[in-house]
């Protein structure tokens, strides 16, 4: 069984580096293989909106750069943990950037998915999705809106993502306690 | 007073962000608004463009988010904006009381699916101490493109709950619940959008010559 664990957060985040480095030892005792990318680090430019890995060249980006690499990754994964501070609610733009070149991953046509239209699946198989999000102090309507940010994600891929929201300080038992609760709710086990 | 419309769409002038947006702004500067706009994907491109929306975030007494609705929420450089305009509010108290507004569109149908990215602006505008003027959000964006003369009733009531928009803004007020329902509404038949946006989909690949089919793997399983 193989995890990738996508990092979005910035050099000197330490919260958020806190719960990457947890997320990843939680991941090493239960599966095979942990693939850690730092997005920082990674040359991903933002979807031009043009719709070419739709329309151009079906299920892959004109933009060659390394979030293909990423894309090929994600897809060859049994489990893929996304980490972020929490930004206003949502994502931060490191792994934003990420996801906003995960469109390929769909198949253009409209389908209905819980009463709403949403994009047909191009694969039959993706990856369990957890996420992990990092806030330095107390955010009701933070965690509110990134509790529905992670839940409308799920319904893009038809399925359920987990989330759990890191609050305070560095501590390592506690985002190790997050992570392994996030991997006991989406049923993998040592 | 002073405006700013940011566009949010990698399309820049091309898209229905700035058909939304700069409909408000020509109504703000209608009324006496000095308006200036920013293209978030173009000037985040270099250091001298984003200090330049920066300044303008700063010294502007309302600001305006155009954009569409990438995996919703907002497209990733305009996250990066409003990061950094978060940032700077850090080192520097926000002068006076700016206000924010949002127009946003997306392609599915139901434009309550952009409520997630609206309550995103409203933290961030929370968090940076400026007062939240309301949202405009509206589905079936991809009827949107270029002109609103496509739309149904030549896109007149789309147009009026902008000028209606653009006037509660521009003496002060908030985005009237008028508008918002007349965004809200859908803008035909939630089977007719569909069935002519899957047909759009392949007339698309038929332009671009498109080698592969439409539900093609190329990262495998089949």
């Amino acid at each position: 069984m193989k995890a990738l664990v996508l990092d979005g957060c910035r050099e000197g985040d330490y919260l958020a580096m806190e719960a990457v480095l947890e997320m990843t030892t939680a991941l090493a005792g239960r599966v095979d293989d942990v693939e850690v990318v730092k997005l920082r680090e990674l040359v991903i430019s933002a979807c031009a909106g043009c719709f070419g890995c739709w329309t151009r060249t079906p299920g892959e980006c004109v933009v060659q750069d390394d979030a293909a690499t990423v894309l090929r990754s994600y897809l060859g994964s049994d489990v893929v943990a996304y980490i972020t501070p929490v930004t206003f609610g949502g994502y931060s733009s490191l792994l934003k950037m990420m996801l906003d070149r995960c469109i390929p991953l769909l198949d253009p046509r409209f389908t209905i998915v819980g009463g709403e239209v949403h994009h047909l699946l191009r694969y039959r198989r993706y990856p369990k999705t957890i996420v992990l999000g990092t806030l330095p102090s107390p955010d009701a309507e933070a965690e509110r809106l990134f509790a529905s940010l992670v839940a409308r994600n799920g319904f893009n891929f038809h399925r359920t993502f987990e989330a759990e929201v890191l609050v305070g300080v560095p501590d390592p038992p506690s985002a190790r306690q997050c992570a392994e609760r996030l991997l006991d709710r989406i049923g993998v086990s040592a | 007073m002073n405006a700013l419309i940011l566009v949010g769409s990698p399309k820049g002038r091309k898209s229905a962000s700035w058909m939304l947006g700069s409909g408000i702004g020509e109504g703000l500067r209608d009324r006496g608004v000095t308006v200036q706009y920013g293209m978030v994907h173009h000037e985040l491109r270099s250091g001298e463009g984003t200090g330049k929306l920066l300044d303008l975030f700063d010294s502007s007494d309302l600001v305006v988010l155009a954009f569409p609705l990438y995996v919703d929420s907002l497209p990733a450089p305009l996250t990066r904006l409003l990061e950094l305009v978060a940032e700077r509010k850090d080192r520097t108290a926000a002068a006076g009381n700016p206000r924010l507004g949002v127009v946003v569109q997306c392609g599915f149908p139901e434009a309550h699916q952009c409520d997630t990215a609206i309550g995103i602006c409203r933290r961030f505008a929370g968090f940076t101490g400026m007062r939240w003027a309301g949202a405009l959000a509206m589905g079936m964006g991809g009827s949107l493109e270029g002109d609103f003369g496509r739309l149904p009733g030549g896109g007149k009531k789309i147009l009026d709950a902008l000028n209606k928009t653009a006037e509660a803004l521009a003496r002060g007020g908030d985005i009237p619940d008028e508008a918002k329902a007349v965004f809200a509404r859908p803008l035909m038949p939630r089977w007719l959008y569909t069935l002519t946006g899957n047909l759009g989909w392949r007339l698309k690949m038929r332009k671009n010559k498109a080698q592969s089919p439409i539900g093609y793997r190329p990262y495998g399983q089949g």
